[in-house]
C-alpha cells in the first residue's frame, strides 16, 4: 500500500482563505483539501460542511476523476485518494 | 382554463401573431391536466409516451444518469415549454424528464398533434419554432458549459432564466422565483455544490443578484449580462412573420 501523508498549508480558495491539506503519495502532491464551511456546502448532499477536493493531480485529476462529494473528514478523503491511486486507468 | 392562461399560447405569441383558430387549436389540444409532485418523473428514459406534456406551473429538468451515479440536467423548463414535443416523433425517450417543483401538466395526445401537423401549417411552424428554440437553449448551454468560467456561466443562466421566465409572464419586475437547490444547480452547470454556492456568494457580493428563499432579485441586468457574455438572440424573441 503507498504511503500517503497529509501537510497543513491554508489555501486561498474561490472564496477566501481556507485552511487546507495537501495530500502526498511518494513525496509527490496528489490532491490539495480545503475545510469547507455549512454555507458553503448547503443545499448539497453533506450540508454541514468538510473537506473539499480544490485540486487534484494524476490519478486525483480532472482528466480521470470526477469532483467527488465533500467529505465528512480527512479520513474518508485520504480513503478517496487511496482508491484512485490504486485504481489504475478507471475514469470515474 | 381560459385563453390567457396558457403559457406556451404567451410564449409563442411573443415570437409570432396567433389566429383565434390557432389558439383554439391549442387549448383543444389539452387532453386532461395532470400534478406531478416534485423529484417525480414526468417522462422516464424508455418511455413510449403517446401523448406529450406540456409544462403550466413549476420548474422541471430533462436529465439523464451515468454509471457513476451522477445526474446531468441538460436542460430546465419553465411554464410554457413543452417537455417531450419531440417525443411525437423520436418515440422512445431518450433521456428523462422530473419534476424539480410540484409541476402542473398538460397532456396533450399525439393523435391531436398529427391532427394540427395536418390543418394549421402555420401553427405546425410554430410548434417546430419551439423545438428549435429548445435546441438554440442546449447549443448555448453546450457553448457556455465548455469555455466559460463558472460565474460567468452561472450568470448567463440566470439571464436566460429570466428572460424566459418574464416571457410567460412569471417576474415581478427584476424579481423571478427559483425553487431550484444548490444540487440541481450544480446538476445543470456541471459543478460541485461548493463551487455553486462559492459562485452565487461571488455574484451577491459584486451586487449582481440578490436571493431571498427562493425569490432572485437581478440587481445590475447590465453587469450581469456582461459578466455571462450573454446576448438574448438565440431565444428568438422578435415578433416576426414565422
Amino acid at each position: 500500500m503507498r504511503e500517503i501523508t497529509l501537510q497543513s498549508l491554508p489555501v486561498l480558495a474561490d472564496g477566501g482563505p481556507h485552511e487546507g491539506q495537501l495530500v502526498l503519495t511518494d513525496g509527490h502532491l496528489v490532491a490539495v483539501l480545503t475545510q469547507v464551511p455549512a454555507e458553503e456546502t448547503a443545499g448539497g448532499e453533506r450540508p454541514a460542511g468538510g473537506w473539499h477536493l480544490e485540486a487534484g493531480f494524476g490519478p486525483c485529476s480532472d482528466i480521470m476523476s470526477i469532483t467527488p462529494p465533500v467529505f465528512a473528514n480527512l479520513e474518508e478523503a485520504v480513503e478517496w485518494v487511496r482508491v484512485r491511486l490504486e485504481a489504475g486507468f478507471a475514469p470515474s | 382554463m381560459t385563453l390567457m392562461t396558457n403559457p406556451l399560447i404567451l410564449k409563442l405569441e411573443r415570437r409570432d401573431q396567433l389566429s383565434d383558430d390557432e389558439k383554439r387549436a391549442l387549448e383543444n389540444a389539452i387532453a386532461r391536466i395532470r400534478v406531478v409532485e416534485a423529484d417525480e418523473d414526468i417522462v422516464r428514459e424508455g418511455d413510449r409516451p403517446a401523448e406529450s406534456s406540456l409544462l403550466l406551473d413549476g420548474f422541471a429538468a430533462r436529465y439523464k444518469i451515468v454509471s457513476n451515479g451522477r445526474r446531468q440536467i441538460s436542460a430546465l423548463h419553465v411554464p410554457g415549454d413543452f417537455l417531450d414535443l419531440h417525443s411525437f416523433l423520436l418515440k422512445t425517450m431518450d433521456h428523462g424528464v422530473l419534476a424539480l417543483t410540484t409541476c402542473r401538466i398538460a397532456t396533450v395526445p399525439h393523435a391531436t398533434l398529427e391532427k394540427i401537423t395536418d390543418e394549421f401549417p402555420h401553427l405546425t411552424r410554430m410548434l417546430w419554432l419551439n423545438t428549435l428554440i429548445d435546441g438554440a437553449i442546449h447549443r448555448e448551454w453546450l457553448t457556455a458549459m465548455g469555455r466559460l468560467s463558472a460565474t460567468a456561466h452561472m450568470a448567463h443562466l440566470i439571464c436566460e432564466l429570466y428572460l424566459r421566465l418574464k416571457t410567460v409572464g412569471r417576474a415581478e419586475g427584476d424579481t423571478i422565483q427559483l425553487p431550484i437547490t444548490q444540487a440541481e444547480l450544480g446538476d445543470t452547470l456541471g459543478l460541485s455544490t461548493v463551487h455553486v454556492n462559492r459562485v452565487l456568494q461571488e455574484l451577491r457580493k459584486e451586487g449582481l443578484i440578490r436571493f431571498q428563499g427562493d425569490a432572485l432579485t437581478i440587481l445590475d441586468w447590465e453587469r450581469l449580462k456582461k459578466v455571462g457574455e450573454f446576448t438574448s438572440t438565440y431565444l428568438s424573441l422578435q415578433n416576426e412573420d414565422r
